[in-house]
């Protein structure tokens, strides 16, 4: 076992110049935002505070709530890997928690600057824009606050509000504008969607011997998968595992060009964009006349999916069951009913850990299920210590609208308690369900030197599955 | 003090507690919980949802998984404020309720409820001590600790504090403060305060009371209303619609393709 990571002082405006790329009006205005910060930003921003506090209860009681006991202070891994005090959960929210005091609660307008508020001026704004771009909106300070305070809420509402004075940052407002123009994040048009589907079912006949499809735009079959444009290209074997799982099951599916994309970067941005893009998804089902739909492996796509579908376009009654299903719940009952067969000897030699995203764990209640596909594929399947996995996993750093480049610093920071115990548990592989896990570990491991690849659950079980005829 | 001077603002300082926080309380429930965001792996069924609820409102599970350290001393305090309120009702509101419950003689109740009074008080000076202290010492808790925060502590410290100056300085005779808070129960407030630390202990938990609705104490009442911990984890057994005492607000505006 190498040596854990070494820990990182306690450093005020240790990660303040770590700064995502502001969006101009080139991405904003697609959006319906403003492209320039409005002359009475100030008073709109305080509105949409106000706004957002009646719309949201969790926003104004986890605003009036928090204790500052510091409990959740060292468990954002954005704190623990920068030292930078307004990296912990109860400092970040405290951002958003000044302005409020002083603007919106009695005590606050009554005595200004000794209820303990802050006003809203331009540096403040700053602070914000830093800093609620540092946090990846993972929820693992909810699970140990005493009060189940998620900064996540705290930091989804202060990106709305900063939305609507048109500040948000262009990795966001990019994809979205990719999204509502291609289809998904990547910007893949239908032609290279087309053609990279096809070179992967040439890959799977040489492979195997056996024509497996990957269908486009396929009317009448029985899934849609919705997979995060990234495993076309970023991850091949991913995608390729779930042409050769639904090619064994015998079930009939399609891709869609127009739903191409599982991750829904709105809930990075405001509830607008949450909605318009979760109902790509949704037409595309009712159109390709669908009966299930089945999310692909990509975490904040699998909490915008099963959470958030259903009240924001549903109802989803022309689905049977009416939800949206999991991948890995998919493979795990195609397991259970003996329609496939899966021999872990073809993942032999290595040693593999999985590591939860955190959408999947702390928000889409999905633990067991992969680890029951790679306990089936894998025989060396080992995990990572009980306070890092499950409902209690690191981020892996780069979630939340975090995996810019520009961001790189901050990011790797940020993935040290996960590398650490990652190291810790000796593996050579990590198997997860996230495209931007996925990117992200690869960065990582590189950056702290650690010799081990990153790969999906399906990936392993696309090698384990036994194909016939 | 006059005795029907204290004893008003005392009932009113508890009927703006009451009302304070039961205002807030309002304030959270008319904004309606538009998404499903129960933290996950998480109950399914109501029951479940209470004993989640319980686990972390009597036990303080989360915080013993996070901090065990500040569990012992938040948890210690926490019992000793709710044993010191038992205490009081039961000794001063209803005493002769609570000798026949406990079936002890007048001096036996008296003699138990000086020593449990003054043990319960040093634990309760004791880990507020401890919570102050960890406040000033470590580098994190100073950057996060607002003058509200030193406030609360130091006012619940005075309090603590007058009231065991009471039970170990001036040996404050049980039987004066009992007529005397019999008298403000009754409303026949003719009853001069025992003394002045007395006087002192009933103010300053005047003010704690006034100040509460206004104050992080809210959370007393807020975490039941936390959808991250109320909500059952059942997005998809049931379709969640946007909940709260208002009217359904439209939250999301309708779709356009831009
Ligand atoms: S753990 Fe919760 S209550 Fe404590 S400081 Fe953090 S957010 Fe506030
Ligand atoms: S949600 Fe995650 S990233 Fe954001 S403050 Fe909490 S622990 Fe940190």
């Amino acid at each position: 076992m190498k040596p854990a990571l070494p820990p990182v002082p306690f450093t005020p405006g240790a990660s303040a110049a770590n700064r995502a790329h502001r969006a101009g009006a080139k991405f904003l205005a697609p959006l319906g935002l403003p492209v320039d910060l409005p002359p009475d930003w100030q008073a709109s921003a305080l509105r949409k505070l106000d706004e957002l506090c009646q719309q949201n209860r969790a926003l104004p009681l986890y605003l009036d709530s928090c204790v500052r006991c510091g409990a959740c202070a060292d468990k954002c891994q954005f704190f623990l890997g920068t030292g930078d005090p307004k990296n912990m959960p109860v400092a970040r929210a405290g951002l958003l928690r000044d302005v409020y005091r002083r603007h919106r609660t009695m005590g606050g307008r009554i005595v200004g600057a000794l209820g303990g508020g802050e006003a809203l001026t331009e540096q403040k704004l700053e602070e914000w824009y830093v800093y609620f771009h540092q946090c990846s909106e993972c929820r693992r300070c909810a699970v140990f606050c005493p009060q189940g305070i998620d900064t996540a809420e705290i930091t989804r509402a202060a990106r709305e509000i900063m939305g609507s004075i048109g500040v948000a940052t262009k990795y966001v407002t990019e994809v979205l504008k990719k999204v509502h123009e291609v289809g998904n994040n990547m910007g893949i048009p239908e032609a290279a969607w087309r053609d990279s589907c096809e070179f992967l079912e040439e890959e799977m006949k040489e492979e195997t011997g056996i024509d497996i499809r990957i269908p486009v735009n396929g009317e009448g079959a029985e899934v849609l998968l919705v997979p995060p444009s990234a495993d076309l290209f970023a991850n091949p074997d991913t995608m390729i595992g779930y042409a050769k799982l639904f090619h064994a099951a015998g079930v009939s599916w399609t891709t869609s060009t127009y739903a191409g994309e599982a991750g829904n970067f709105g809930l990075f941005l405001n509830h607008e964009q949450l909605k318009l893009v979760n109902r790509r998804i949704v037409d595309a089902a009712r159109r390709l006349g669908v009966r299930r739909i089945v999310m692909g492996e990509c975490g904040h796509a699998w909490r915008a999916a099963q959470a958030f579908m259903d009240t924001l376009n549903g109802p989803l009654d022309f689905l049977d069951p009416p939800r949206p299903e999991h991948i890995c719940e998919f493979a795990v009952r195609m397991m259970e009913e003996r329609r496939i067969e899966v021999d872990p000897a073809a993942n032999d030699g290595r040693k593999v850990t999985y590591h939860d995203p955190c959408n999947l764990a702390r928000a889409g209640g999905l633990v067991e299920e992969p680890r029951q596909i790679l306990r089936a594929v894998v025989r060396d399947f080992r995990e990572m210590a009980a306070d890092t996995t499950r409902g209690r996993t690191f981020c892996c750093g780069a979630g939340g609208g975090m995996l810019a480049d520009e961001l790189m610093d901050v990011r790797m920071k940020g993935a040290k308690p996960r590398m650490a115990a990652f190291q810790a548990s000796g593996a050579d592989h990590v198997a997860t369900p996230c495209a931007i896990c996925k990117a992200q570990f690869a960065a990582a491991f590189q950056y702290y030197k650690i010799d081990a690849q990153v790969v999906g659950v399906m990936d392993l079980l696309g090698r384990a599955i036994v194909i016939r005829n | 003090m006059n005795g029907l001077f204290l004893a008003t603002v005392f009932h009113l300082s508890v009927a703006f507690f009451l009302l304070g926080m039961g205002w807030r309380c309002l304030g959270w429930l008319r904004a309606p919980v538009p998404l499903k965001i129960p933290l996950t792996p998480g109950p399914k069924t109501r029951v479940g949802v209470a004993a989640r609820l319980a686990g972390e409102t009597i036990a303080f599970r989360s915080l013993f998984r996070a901090a065990p350290g500040l569990w012992v001393v938040a948890w210690l305090f926490h019992l000793s404020l709710v044993l010191l309120l038992i205490g009081h009702f039961g000794g001063l509101v209803a005493p002769k309720f609570s000798q026949r419950l406990l079936g002890l003689t007048a001096e036996q109740f008296t003699a138990q409820a000086q020593l449990s009074g003054g043990a319960i008080g040093i634990l309760a000076a004791a880990s507020l001590l401890g919570l102050l202290l960890r406040r000033i010492a470590s580098k994190p808790l100073r950057a996060i600790s607002t003058a509200g925060d030193f406030f609360l502590l130091l006012l619940l410290l005075l309090i603590v504090a007058t009231g065991l100056a009471m039970r170990f300085a001036g040996q404050i005779d049980l039987r004066e403060a009992r007529a005397f808070v019999s008298g403000m129960r009754d409303f026949k407030s003719a009853v001069p305060s025992p003394d002045s630390v007395f006087t002192t202990h009933l103010l300053l938990v005047c003010a704690l009371l006034v100040y509460a609705p206004f104050s992080k104490l809210v959370h007393m009442a807020g975490v039941f209303f936390n959808p991250a911990l109320n909500q059952t984890n059942t997005p998809r057994e049931r379709r969640h619609i946007g909940s709260g005492l208002g009217p359904a607000r439209v939250v999301f505006p309708p779709a356009k393709t831009p």
